[in-house]
């Protein structure tokens, strides 16, 4: 059932990015409002759907098809919710398709995942993926502002007033929000570090075992903790902090699929 | 005697082309008296887009070297690859499309008209501009009014100001509480200063060169005057810098501007330059976190060509086919044959004459109809006997033929000038054309 849900969500999500596309190119208010419904009732049916397949799991997503499903309900929630507060829907149309390019795989793969070894049922683990999960969405969408930023600095910088030129919001308002979604999931990001060092060290006894994973995911941490100094305090902004963001965003993305490789990390997210 | 129209535009020549040429009223007088002796009645049109001589040349290969000659030593030889010319009635077609604004960079701009205006009128000051002229510029100012008021093309232009404002939007969303810094102010500045006070920019600062005007602009719009010395420390305070100054060099480098980058902490810098020839180096939009747009630049912005500006557009040209067509229509008639003029005015004063000499003869007794068969038909004589000739003369076209019959009516009728226009003759009817005072840039 769920993952007929699943699929439904999915379509409902393609058909809001085709919208935010064309509200790119054709600047319809229509575009703009049935996108946000089509992603409101998308993202209701999706949560069910997450809902009825987590609960049977101790609240967590396990394998990386329902992290990958999670990923793109976190993604969508965000984007949602920055809509609502900021009516940027031409944001949709860089996070609507990367949201359906990470949800298509999901709905791909098994879904079945075996249930996870009763070793590794300790309370902290939900908190520790959905924590997360949380960052590295929070992570995406600051990407994805970070690239909107880098194309209307280029149009401003390069005097080209194209279509994105007077679509895109302002790079004041863009930096900011680059500076908000950062700051969370760098606090996201700081907590899942802690909490998957006790978990880790709850299982086999050792806070850190210089996995990829945890490497890749310290080097993300220490990245963001640079970006947010020299924002803070050296008054970094605007491109230099864009680049940082993505580059970070990268490596992190190796962090989050290493969680996923049964070889390492004893697996258990398979 | 023909029109010819030399000069170069924001359409083909780039802005450091444009600059160079930019030309003050003193100068433009200086050149109109240069040129008046060997070419005829002349204007130039000097906007920050273009420089255009409209000349009603005597000989047009003789004129046409002679102002080939002034373009380039204004803007050196290169300029003249830059240069556009029409003559004829082209040169009547683009003036008339100048004045409308359908030549300018920002389509249905309203500034070009009183731009144009101010041109006809310096002209008029030093003496260059015959009735011709004069005439042919009041026809293509009402077809612009025409078309202002008939077409929406002006509805979607916005001023260059504004257009700027709106560009710093981009970089800062709102412009409430954003320190803004203009250098320069004049009439651009002033206009600037206008939009910045509505966006709710503040602090505004105002420098110019001199503190007077400066003073007087800050007090109407609620800024703070600044020294023109203390432009660094205003800088490092300004979200916002609006340049408009008639200075002939930077003001802005990127060696006064970078070191300055650090005291302001790196935030965002947008700075426009509204002067022709600029304020700020071309060179500034290099540095990381500044934001440096030239005239050009602005315009670019606000040329967005809808399909609803390119129809009214397309309604504007019709309107000016029609006045150009009605206005050579009418200047055929005047320039062919003014002598008919005289000769209609000479029969109506005879015919007049006659009338009332015959009706004093029959005494008081006539009613008021008997009155009026008389002087009815003393009018009928002399249309009868004028028809013929007047046809006649109407269908030939203005050219020498023409001219020679209309001498030789002249002569056998005994009127005193020939059918040649009236160019000759050096007094404009100033009364028929007080331009007003108009919305001109500052240049």
């Amino acid at each position: 059932m769920s993952r007929t849900l699943l699929s439904i969500a999915c379509h409902e999500y393609a058909t809001a990015a085709i919208l935010y596309l064309a509200f790119l190119v054709r600047q319809w208010r229509f575009f703009a409002v049935a996108g946000r419904i089509l992603i409101g009732t998308g993202l209701l049916i999706h949560a069910v759907a997450l809902g009825s397949a987590l609960a049977g799991q101790g609240g967590m997503p396990v394998g990386l098809a329902q992290g990958l499903s999670a990923v793109a309900f976190l993604l969508l929630a965000i984007f949602f919710v920055l809509d609502l507060r900021y009516r940027i829907p031409v944001m949709g149309a860089f996070i609507g398709p990367a949201a359906v390019a990470v949800l298509i795989p999901a709905l791909l793969m098994s879904t079945s995942g075996e249930p996870m070894p009763s070793g590794f049922r300790r309370p902290l683990l939900p908190v520790h993926i959905t924590i997360a999960l949380i960052g590295i969405a929070a992570f995406a969408v600051a990407t994805g502002v970070a690239l909107m930023y880098l194309l209307m600095e280029r149009q401003m910088k390069g005097k080209h007033f194209g279509v994105l030129f007077s679509r895109l919001p302002s790079l004041t308002f863009l930096d900011q929000l680059n500076k908000q979604l950062v700051l969370w999931g760098f606090v996201a990001l700081s907590v899942t570090l802690v909490t998957g060092a006790f978990f880790s060290s709850s299982t086999d006894g050792l806070f850190w075992k210089w996995e990829p994973k945890e490497i890749a995911t310290l080097v993300a941490w220490i990245i963001f903790a640079v970006l947010l100094n020299a924002r803070f305090f050296a008054g970094w902004q605007g491109r230099r902090v864009a680049v940082l963001t993505m580059a970070g965003f990268c490596v992190l993305l190796v962090s989050f699929l290493s969680s996923y490789d049964p070889s390492r990390h004893l697996g258990v997210f398979r | 005697m023909d029109w010819l129209c030399i000069g170069l535009s924001h359409k083909t020549a780039p802005l450091d082309v444009r600059e160079k040429m930019a030309l003050s009223p003193e100068k433009i007088a200086d050149v109109l008296q240069r040129v008046s002796n060997s070419v005829g009645e002349t204007m130039v049109v000097s906007t920050c887009n273009r420089v255009e001589f409209y000349a009603l040349a005597r000989s047009t290969e003789k004129a046409r070297g002679e102002l080939h000659s002034v373009l380039s030593s204004l803007g050196g030889d290169n300029s003249l690859q830059h240069l556009y010319e029409h003559d004829g009635d082209s040169a009547l077609v683009h003036l008339f499309r100048v004045a409308a604004s359908l030549d300018s960079m920002v389509v249905g701009e309203a500034q070009i008209l009183g731009q144009v205006k101010d041109a006809l009128e310096l002209a008029q000051r030093v003496g260059t501009a015959g009735p011709e002229l004069v005439r042919t510029c009041a026809a293509a100012f009402a077809s612009a009014k025409r078309i202002r008021s008939e077409t929406e093309i002006g509805r979607a232009a916005v001023s260059m100001a504004s257009a700027a404002i709106e560009l710093a939007t981009k970089v800062f969303g709102s412009l409430e509480g954003r320190a803004a810094l203009l250098v320069g102010a004049g009439e651009m500045g002033e206009l600037a200063a206008r939009h910045l006070r509505s966006a709710r920019a503040s602090p505004i600062f105002v420098t110019n060169r001199t503190r007077e005007r400066a003073e007087q602009l800050a007090s109407e719009i609620g800024g703070q005057v600044r020294e023109f010395n203390e432009l660094h420390a205003a800088l490092t305070v300004a979200d916002l810098v609006v340049c408009s100054t008639a200075s002939s060099s930077y003001i802005f480098t990127k060696e006064i501007v970078f070191p300055i980058l650090r005291a302001r902490k790196h935030r965002p810098l947008f700075m426009v330059d509204l002067a022709v020839p600029r304020d700020i180096a071309p060179d500034l939009s290099e540095l990381d976190g500044v934001y440096a747009y030239d005239v050009d630049d602005i315009q670019r912005v606000v040329a967005d060509n809808s399909a609803a500006r390119a129809a009214e557009a397309a309604k504007a040209e019709t309107i000016i086919a029609e006045e150009i067509a009605r206005f050579v229509r009418s200047r055929s008639i005047r320039d062919g044959i003014p002598v008919l003029a005289q000769l209609r005015a000479r029969a109506d004063q005879i015919a007049k004459a006659e009338a009332e000499r015959t009706l004093a003869n029959l005494g008081a007794d006539l009613s008021e109809k008997q009155r009026r068969t008389v002087q009815a038909m003393a009018q009928a004589i002399i249309n009868k006997l004028l028809h013929e000739p007047t046809a006649r003369l109407r269908e030939l076209r203005p050219d020498e033929d023409a001219n020679r019959l209309a001498d030789a009516a002249a002569q056998l009728f005994g009127l005193d000038s020939g059918a040649s226009p009236p160019a000759d003759n050096p007094r404009p009817p100033r009364g028929e054309l007080k331009t007003a005072g108009s919305g001109g840039s500052k240049r």
